[in-house]
């Protein structure tokens, strides 16, 4: 079996009483896409945030191409090559699409100490940015301001920004939430070419989406693995269809 | 503010048309025979240089320093203590102080810039009203400790006799070479700051003021650039405060009150948040108000004057319901909203 691109071991996170994370395991293999799924407030964005270095676990490892990253903070980490987007679009509404993606490309192109040169008119940012752009289908928004772009395709920059500089993890939170079925179909689409370039987290509630996308699925319920493995057990798996597929679905 | 390349023609018009007002303004003094003239614009010029490095913290990266008066009284007490002693002929930890702008100038900006780094490290964990109290903290410490500095005279502060040199010749020779010694300080700031917006350093200031969440995502590393704009602007506060003391011939731990701190960033709001040449309009702005409207309020109610700073409040509701940016937004006609 190939090395896992990340992997978590045990993990858990409290919040006083609840338990978010409950010693959670996963892997995710290069290339493939990882659907991760569960009911509100199973943990699934928690688990996120663990794995992006926004919060720290109380317990177990997390490991990048084998490399112990568990204390690394969220910014070191997008340089190793981890990247992410949110549930709740998180841009910066006041700067155009372009520059929310040049953004994303600054960050992992040397120093920012950088005083006289605009910033717009270095290709070595401005190129990149734009080809992600084209990638995710924004590439005629280049110079809307992101706050005035559609929440789709708030959501299309949001991945644009994460595909920038080849991480080799992608973690996407819920990235079709809130989409119409038009927006929805065409990220499908999106995350189903990502497939092979990149390991794939996608938390999703889509099942139509997560079915037909996933290589393997893992079940949170309540912070804790309860299924993991290919989307046919998972969609068979009796423990599953109870707790959250429902019964007759 | 958009970059200046792309400002529209009439917003480059207003900002020519600035540039050359603050350079005849002692032409005009000049041909008017009017000192007092000459005076008001060097002071508009420093505390112009001491808002705009305000406004790189304030304005440009959403940190609300309530300490930047520190800074100022630094940069003063640099001249102050250099004068003290070149004054007794005493040395200053077994130094014989310089009085030359080129030693104190730097040396100035390096204490500010050593202060403002110490205090930055720690004033950077906290956001919001956090920071706005822990900055205020460090400049009432600093002002504090040299209100009982009786070494040199504490609150009384220090009153100097002369200027400093500039390589040999006095500064106090000529009224209008000093005001175009500050005049060019605060124009290469200008030119150097706007430039630093739309280039990487400012990019990232910019966006961690809107989503710095996603900016550490993204792999920033924030702080760094933070505290960089923190140790920039403080040293350039600094460098206004040795100005400002030559200006003045007098250095006192006022300048380091929370009231002096409270002043710039009222100039900063007044002119413009995050344009770096609306400060300056707001400096303009609110010197003016200091020097002429007690006269005014006095001829109306004899003695009300001395609460010219009641006019203050209004005035700053009224440009901040009209205009996003300030002054300056009010100017160029594209900050309404
Ligand atoms: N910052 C937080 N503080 C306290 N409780 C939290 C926090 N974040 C998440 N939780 C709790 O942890 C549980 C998991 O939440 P979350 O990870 O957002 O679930 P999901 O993304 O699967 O809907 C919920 O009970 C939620 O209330
Ligand atoms: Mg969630």
């Amino acid at each position: 079996m190939a090395e896992a691109a990340l992997a978590a071991l045990e993990l858990v996170k409290r919040f006083g009483g609840v338990t978010a994370t409950d010693r959670v395991s996963l892997e995710l293999l290069p290339g493939e896409i990882h659907a991760l799924i569960g009911p509100n407030g199973a943990g699934k964005t928690t688990l996120v945030n663990l794995l992006s270095g926004e919060l720290v676990p109380e317990a177990g490892t997390i490991r990048l191409a084998g490399r112990d990253i568990t204390r690394t903070p969220a910014h070191r980490r997008r340089h190793l090559g981890l990247a992410r987007s949110f549930q709740i679009t998180s841009i910066f509404p006041g700067f155009s699409a372009l520059d929310n993606v040049a953004l994303a490309v600054q960050a992992l192109a040397g120093s920012s100490f950088r005083f006289w040169r605009p910033a717009a008119r270095e290709p070595e940012l401005v190129e990149p940015a734009q080809a992600a752009l084209v990638r995710v289908g924004l590439a005629e928004k280049a110079s809307v301001q992101a706050g005035a772009l559609s929440h789709g395709e708030r959501r299309q920059l949001e991945v644009a920004m994460a595909l920038v500089g080849r991480p080799s993890v992608i973690l996407l939170d819920e990235p079709m939430a809130g989409m119409s079925p038009d927006e929805s179909r065409r990220m499908v689409e999106l995350i189903g070419e990502l497939r092979g370039h990149y390991a794939l987290l996608l938390v999703e509630h889509d099942m139509d989406a997560v079915f037909r996308l996933a290589d393997r699925i893992t079940v949170l319920v309540y912070g804790r693995v309860v299924a993991s493995g290919a989307p046919a057990a998972i969609r068979a798996d009796p423990e599953v269809r109870k707790a959250y597929l429902g019964e007759g679905d | 503010m958009p970059p200046l390349h792309e400002l529209p023609l009439r917003a480059k018009l207003v900002l020519g048309g600035l540039v050359l007002l603050l350079l005849l303004a002692p032409l005009f003094a000049v041909l008017t025979g009017d000192a007092y003239l000459l005076r008001l614009a060097q002071r508009i010029v420093i505390y112009g240089l001491a808002a705009a490095a305000l406004d790189l913290v304030l304005g440009v990266a959403g940190l609300v320093s309530f300490g930047h008066g520190a800074f100022l009284g630094l940069g003063a007490y640099v001249v102050g203590i250099a004068f003290t002693h070149g004054f007794e002929g005493s040395t200053f930890l077994g130094l014989e102080p310089s009085q030359d702008l080129l030693v104190l100038a730097p040396l100035a900006m390096l204490v500010a810039a050593l202060f403002a780094f110490s205090t930055g490290l720690i004033c950077l964990r906290t956001r919001g009203v956090a920071f706005i109290m822990i900055t205020l903290a460090f400049a009432q410490m600093l002002f504090f400790f040299f209100v009982s500095l009786e070494r040199y005279n504490g609150d009384d502060g220090v009153a100097l006799w002369s200027r400093n040199d500039l390589a040999g010749t006095s500064l106090a020779a000529d009224e209008t070479w000093f005001y175009l010694l500050a005049l060019a300080c605060l124009l290469l700031f200008l030119l150097l700051g706007l430039r630093a917006l739309d280039a990487r350093f400012g990019r990232v200031l910019r966006a961690a003021k809107e989503n710095e969440r996603r900016m550490l995502t993204l792999g920033f590393a924030v702080q760094r650039y933070r505290l960089a704009a923190f140790v920039l602007s403080g040293a350039v506060t600094g460098l206004a405060g040795v100005l400002l003391a030559n200006q003045s011939y007098f250095v006192s731990p006022a300048a380091m009150s929370w009231q002096s701190s409270g002043h710039l960033i009222v100039m900063v709001v007044l002119g413009g948040l995050g344009t770096l040449i609306g400060p300056v309009l707001g400096a303009a702005a609110f010197l003016l108000l200091e020097d002429l409207t007690p006269p005014l309020m006095d001829l109306l109610v004899p003695g009300f004057g001395q609460h010219w700073k009641l006019l203050l409040g209004p005035i700053l509701i009224g440009v901040a319901l009209l205009a996003r940016r300030g002054l300056l937004g009010l100017l160029l006609g594209t900050g309404r909203g």
